[in-house]
């Protein structure tokens, strides 16, 4: 029988932990589209999803908190049951809410880069609360304007008729959610991890 | 119920995981191509047959999508209606009311993938498609998302159960959201430290040994459709 060698490319303790991390969170980012809350201004469920895409570019950074995302995204369109609703498939990133699902990386990134000021992360403690609200503003803004293009493209809706059905109707629901952001990112909750 | 990976011996079982991901991608390109109903009919039979294929009947794998159907469905009538006469135009919501069908059968093809293909035989072709250090992130973190997403639920799960218990619904809901968020982040960080460390322990390597990846003599007619799809869609584009 023929053997072959290979040596072992054994992976640094720092990749790995933040490997492990990024990995976790986009399996989060999954776990919290199951998580929906009824939203008085909204006509749908809101879930957690985008809470997750915050949070993983607040406390994972620029640079890994995008990795992860798109490791949710390649998980999710090789069947990982992770998008809305716990749907997968290649599909959904040609599909309706395409335009939201590409641009969670780079919303993720961009309010990474602003929390952290550049690519190395930052003590989350010394970050002031227009800053972090400005950043999350910023990936608001990228996912909603994506997300409508998105819709523009892939049905074929109206400026108008994307905006209202894909942005205006799910912002309060947004605000909520920064505002929990920055309750966790301020909270001693987080501290001890 | 969700869509996941099911063991059997159908067609679509046996093939090569990169024959099914190019059919999956020339599929949605001919969606996009054709998107009238002569086309979408066509290609109808395509996403049907590949259903099959997997051993899955079309009803199961629209089941599992069915969180999608509320946008599909919705779309089409927010297209026809207008503010003033006639208040209803016919030819913009069958237009996209076309385009929300399309995306229904690419799911349907996307599904019989999903059914058909263990996570260890995809992560294979993610570092086929994607070398180098790259695709072994991508390898490794896609493999780690399956392995954790039922702990992570489940976390999350029991700490709802708990703010039910509490009268937890009565508070606002931003507050909810956060301790459901603030739980599930606590959990997935110390669930990732302890594996990093188990990672480390049992030499965590950037080039594992993965399943072998082979085309056989069932992928030819596979990857024939796949780049006649392909090749029909460059076609009507240009």
């Amino acid at each position: 029988m023929a053997t072959t060698s290979e040596s072992v490319d054994l992976v640094g303790q720092e990749s790995t932990r933040n490997l492990a991390r990024a990995a976790l969170f986009a399996a989060l980012v999954g776990a919290f589209a199951y998580v929906s809350f009824p939203f008085p201004l909204s006509p749908a469920p809101v879930t957690l999803q985008v809470l997750g895409v915050f949070l993983t570019g607040v406390l994972l950074g620029p640079v890994w908190g995008a990795t992860a995302l798109v490791i949710y995204l390649a998980a999710g369109a090789l069947g990982a049951p992770i998008f809305a609703g716990g749907a997968g498939g290649i599909g959904h990133l040609v599909g309706a809410t395409a335009g939201y699902l590409w641009s969670y990386p780079v919303a993720a990134g961009i309010i990474g880069f602003v929390v952290h000021r550049g690519p190395t992360l930052r003590d989350l403690g010394t970050v002031g609360v227009p800053t972090l609200v400005g950043g999350l503003i910023a990936g608001t803004v990228v996912i909603y304007a994506a997300g409508v293009t998105g819709l523009t493209l892939v049905l074929g809706l109206g400026p108008v008729e994307a905006t209202v059905q894909g942005a205006l109707v799910f912002l309060p629901a947004e605000a909520a959610k920064i505002a929990a952001v920055i309750g966790i990112v301020r909270s001693d909750a987080l501290a001890a991890v | 119920m969700t869509l996941t990976y099911v063991p059997a011996d159908s067609a679509f079982h046996r093939l090569d995981p990169r024959s099914k991901l190019f059919l999956q991608v020339a599929f949605a390109t001919a969606a996009y191509a054709y998107t009238t109903p002569q086309g979408l009919a066509v290609l109808t039979t395509v996403a049907v047959g590949c259903v099959w294929a997997a051993g899955e009947t079309v009803r199961t794998v629209a089941w599992g999508y069915r969180f999608s159907a509320p946008f599909l469905l919705v779309a089409p009538i927010v297209a026809g209606v207008t503010i003033g006469q006639p208040w209803f135009h016919l030819a913009d919501a069958f237009s996209t009311g076309l385009a929300s069908y399309r995306i229904a059968i690419v799911l349907l093809v996307a599904g019989s993938f999903v059914r058909s293909t263990p996570v260890r035989e995809s992560r294979a072709a993610i570092q086929w498609l994607l070398p180098g250090r790259p695709g072994r992130i991508l390898g490794v973190g896609v493999a780690l998302v399956f392995r954790f997403l039922p702990l992570l639920r489940h976390d999350l799960v029991s700490t709802r159960a708990a703010v039910h218990a509490r009268c937890g619904t009565e508070r606002p809901v931003h507050r909810r959201m956060r301790i459901v968020a603030v739980a599930g982040i606590a959990r997935a960080l110390g669930r990732a430290d302890r594996l990093a460390t188990a990672l480390t322990a049992r030499c965590f390597a950037w080039n594992p040994t993965l399943p072998t990846l082979r085309f056989s003599r069932a992928d030819g007619p596979v990857v024939l459709l796949a780049t006649g799809l392909v090749v029909a869609a460059i076609v009507r584009i240009a």
